[in-house]
């Protein structure tokens, strides 16, 4: 992605710094341990956040590799398991259609 | 009879992603408010579409707002993917993992109502137990079928956080889940 060609950080900078503090909340450490059994990792939104107020004053090509590669790794990341099912191409083909008169269930 | 809870994040966010996925939906035809035996709080009859809330056994707006929740979690599922309620266990198991994950049954406070005491990773345990329970209230099959079933689709499906991106704990992740969604345009042309 071209750094002059109309590309900006993927997520505002106030979402990134909203995500870090949030992951880093006694809250969260407390509701990820409850879910995981282990403290979360938070660090990366620290270097998401830096790296987009760089973009945002300096246009700063690292800045912008950074984040994208720190977005592509989550993305990646949230796919790696496989799928139960097949995905539709299409909605169910009754989902609009009224429901029928023979309504026993 | 409590409100939908149209306005809670959850719903809010599962109600988009349903539009956006050609299944917007209806209250009318998509929500049934019925009187129902035992102690089932709400069900997904994926004949005909449509949620059903069993009004009798609602106790407040929280708990309404999580059984609807639930359920459309399971609509959504319906409406992306080709789940075989009917006749693949595997895939019920799925969804039921999902909706358990997903929509606040098994928080820490909603445990600890339960008089359900555990901390490490107690969530996971939450989620196996009620995905089974939700099984067995579905289907006529053993506890160790729907054991073994919950137990291969587990890895796979709690890690399936569609559309969330994340597991909701609360209110406040669930609007930010809904901020990330509302953005996804913009995330998806910008990585």
């Amino acid at each position: 992605m071209a750094e002059g060609g109309g590309w900006q950080p993927p997520r505002p900078c106030e979402a990134y710094r909203a995500e870090w503090e949030l992951c880093s909340s006694a809250g969260h450490f407390l509701r990820h341990y409850y879910v995981h059994g282990e403290r979360p990792a938070c660090v990366q939104w620290r270097r998401d956040l830096d790296s987009c107020r760089e973009w945002e004053e300096r246009r700063s090509a690292e800045a912008q590799r950074s984040l994208r590669e720190s977005e592509q790794a989550r993305v990646q990341a949230a796919r790696k398991h496989g799928l139960v099912w097949a995905p539709r191409q299409s909605p169910p083909a009754d989902w609009h259609l009224p429901l029928p008169q023979d309504n026993d269930r | 009879m409590e409100q939908l809870g149209l306005a809670d994040p959850y719903v809010k966010l599962l109600l988009d992603a349903m539009k956006h996925s050609g299944c917007a939906v209806n209250k009318e035809r998509h929500f049934s408010c019925e009187d129902c035996n035992g102690n089932v709080s709400g069900g997904f009859d994926a004949s005909v579409s449509q949620i059903v809330l069993c009004q009798n056994n609602i106790c407040n707006q929280a708990h309404m707002n999580r059984v609807v929740t639930h359920e459309l979690i399971h609509a959504f599922d319906h409406c992306r993917a080709h789940v075989d309620w009917f006749t693949n266990v595997r895939h019920l198991a799925c969804s039921e993992v999902r909706a358990a994950n997903l929509s606040g049954d098994c928080s820490l406070l909603n445990e600890i109502l339960r008089l359900h005491f555990g901390l490490k990773q107690h969530h996971q345990t939450c989620v196996r137990d009620r995905a089974i329970r939700s099984i067995l209230a579905v289907r006529n099959i053993s506890k160790e079928v729907a054991q073994k079933a919950v137990d291969e689709v587990f890895e796979s499906c709690f890690n399936d956080h569609e559309p969330f991106g994340r597991i909701p704990h609360n209110k406040t992740y669930a609007r930010y889940a809904h901020r990330d969604f509302q953005n996804r345009d913009r995330y998806y042309s910008n990585i």
